[in-house]
């Protein structure tokens, strides 16, 4: 439904609230500033289903080639085989413990890689199907529905845990994802990148919070889509957390990276995030969180 | 250019520098447009553009007020008009520094190109009630929705008693447009000194203060022999990041610590103009056409 022009939002998701009008928010110890890294293992299909939607503008490989594109597809699982390790190294080198988005076709067809991840004490969370079965407008209730169950029941099932967190597979929704997270007992999403905190989600069928990644950091938003230098990239992170490190000593901040492994976990790049985390890392009163421990910690100041 | 009237600012400015925040709303579900997608990344809704537009009403609006209050800036907003309905907070700070509104159209995801001629006469009469309703102010101007314009487009303006339009890029002076019953000028705006097309790109917030500075250089120089026009065209859900507000620092400190700078609204150099100059400019663009049709 196009938007009616009456105060607040154009959807039911969430309030419109203006960061200096909300009561502040404080993490553990008054930290002024969480930082978090989102790592994605997403699986690419060689033959995803018919009906499966993939995105036009997926990133990765070289140039559109028929399927099967041999470049993209296998750029892609570099981040399986050997970007995950350099990138959870390098977290792990300056304490920051990794949140890792792991879709169903991963956590079934690598189940070595999922069980290193519950080994080094990374968080994991729902990633949907595959990347190559984006959730949008353009599948059924139903489906998407099949979708979520499958993608929190198999990560449940492959590690002893229901994962609380949530990233759509290329962080596309319908306009029903909030509302059948909420139902399917998702306790966060990071689906939407439009704030420096967490905050509240109210749908029909249950509450959840959104915890938003930092978008303009994303390395493929930044660093494959936007073609941003590797120089001006660390400089982005870096002149970000300062900032936010600053602004969160009024009311506190969060910085959510995405970190893709195939990407980010390439050995030209992972210096630049080494960098980047050895300088931020250095601010005094940072918190090196999970996302389920930021999404704890705003639960609890909002209702303290 | 070469060969213009002087165009002479208030206090014999060189430059007259108009700084545009794009204060907007990106539809979740925009109605369907043959012409054109707002959101070509996914089927809509498109959460990820959404949320990065939507970021500049929750933080990066706030972060830039104060940046620009801190430099006395007196900003013409170039709104998406429903930002008063959806976010009364937003309006009323637009409002309370006295700000002036130009017309963004009314969401930044509804576009004129589609609009029949009668549909259009009543978009203008929509965009006018809507301020006069929630400022008193009278609209004076128009950046058309996500620079959107049909043929019509300046003459249902002028008909509507619009003064400006800021769609044309083809000068650093305001120019007359020929309107059946004006007048209506164009007041130059950038879609190059603009960070939307600056930060799509891999440009970085060192780039966009060294284009900034390098072109008020050209201009305050040019200006000396006859007023030119700058514009500062931001967006908050760029500028207002935490990475990028410093350069807006950088930028504002430098330009307003010229002295022979007019900080003016769009109108206010509109009006200049169209009381010291039209007149002059309409009869010399007379004289070229008459020295071209002769040779």
């Amino acid at each position: 439904m196009p938007a009616e022009r009456s105060s607040g939002m154009d959807h039911s998701h969430y309030a419109y609230s203006p960061l200096p009008a909300r009561a502040p928010l404080f993490w553990p110890d008054k930290q002024p500033l969480a930082v978090g890294a989102l790592v994605l293992l997403e699986h690419y299909e060689w033959e995803p289903p018919t009906d499966a939607y993939g995105l036009r503008n997926a990133s990765g490989g070289l140039i559109k080639l028929p399927a099967p594109d041999y470049v993209q597809l296998t750029h892609r699982e570099y981040g399986h085989r050997v970007g995950i390790f350099r990138v959870l190294d390098t977290l792990e080198r300056y304490g920051i413990p990794a949140t890792v988005a792991v879709d169903q076709l991963t956590a079934i067809h690598y189940p070595w890689l999922v069980e290193h991840l519950m080994e080094r004490g990374c968080e994991l969370i729902g990633h949907g199907v595959a990347a190559s079965q984006v959730i949008s407008s353009k599948v059924d209730e139903e489906t998407e529905l099949q979708i979520i169950r499958d993608s929190l029941d198999t990560l449940e099932k492959v590690t002893g845990l229901r994962p609380s967190g949530w990233f759509s597979p290329e962080g596309v929704e319908s306009a029903r994802t909030p509302e059948l997270l909420a139902a399917a007992e998702v306790s966060y999403v990071c689906d939407w990148p439009n704030d420096e905190q967490p905050y509240k989600m109210t749908t029909p069928l249950g509450d959840l919070v959104s915890l938003p990644l930092f978008l303009e950091v994303d390395d493929e938003f930044a660093l494959w889509h936007r073609r941003a230098s590797l120089a001006s990239w660390e400089s982005m992170i870096v002149t970000a957390a300062s900032r936010l490190h600053v602004d969160g000593r009024t009311s506190a901040r969060h910085m959510m990276l995405t970190l893709r492994p195939w990407l980010t976990g390439q050995p030209f790049r992972i210096r630049s995030l080494d960098r980047s985390l050895s300088q931020i890392m250095q601010l005094e009163g940072i918190w090196a969180a999970q996302a389920n421990a930021i999404v704890e910690a705003f639960r609890n100041s909002e209702f303290s | 250019m070469a060969d213009r009237p002087t165009i002479s600012w208030p206090n014999d400015a060189k430059v007259a520098l108009w700084i545009a925040p794009n204060v907007e709303h990106y539809e979740y579900l925009p109605p369907r447009d043959a012409l054109r997608n707002p959101w070509p990344r996914s089927p809509h809704p498109e959460v990820q553009g959404y949320s990065h537009r939507d970021y500049g009403n929750r933080v990066g609006f706030w972060r830039m007020l104060q940046v620009l209050d801190e430099h006395n800036v007196r900003c013409t907003a170039s709104t998406n008009l429903a930002i008063f309905e959806h976010y009364p907070d937003i309006g009323k700070a637009m409002a309370d520094r006295d700000w002036e509104i130009m017309s963004h159209g009314i969401y930044n995801t509804r576009y004129l190109s589609s609009l029949t001629e009668q549909e259009e006469r009543a978009f203008y009469v929509d965009c006018i009630d809507t301020l006069r309703q929630h400022t008193g102010q009278d609209l004076k101007g128009m950046l058309g929705p996500a620079v959107s314009n049909t043929v019509r487009t300046p003459d249902l303006m002028a008909e509507a008693g619009l003064i400006y339009h800021a769609d044309w890029l083809h000068d650093d002076q305001p120019i007359p447009i020929k309107v059946n019953d004006g007048p209506l000028i164009s007041v130059p705006y950038s879609i190059e000194l603009n960070d939307v097309p600056v930060f799509l790109q891999h440009h970085d917030t060192k780039d966009f203060v060294e284009m900034v500075k390098a072109q008020f250089d050209t201009l305050y120089e040019e200006g000396g022999t006859s007023g030119r026009v700058m514009a500062l065209a931001l967006h908050p859900y760029l500028m207002g990041m935490p990475h990028r507000i410093q350069g807006l620092e950088e930028i504002l400190d430098y330009l307003l610590g010229h002295e022979d700078v007019w900080q003016a609204t769009a109108s206010q150099i509109a009006e200049h103009f169209i009381d010291h100059h039209y007149q002059e400019f309409v009869d010399h663009a007379e004289v070229i056409k008459g020295t071209h049709n002769a040779s």
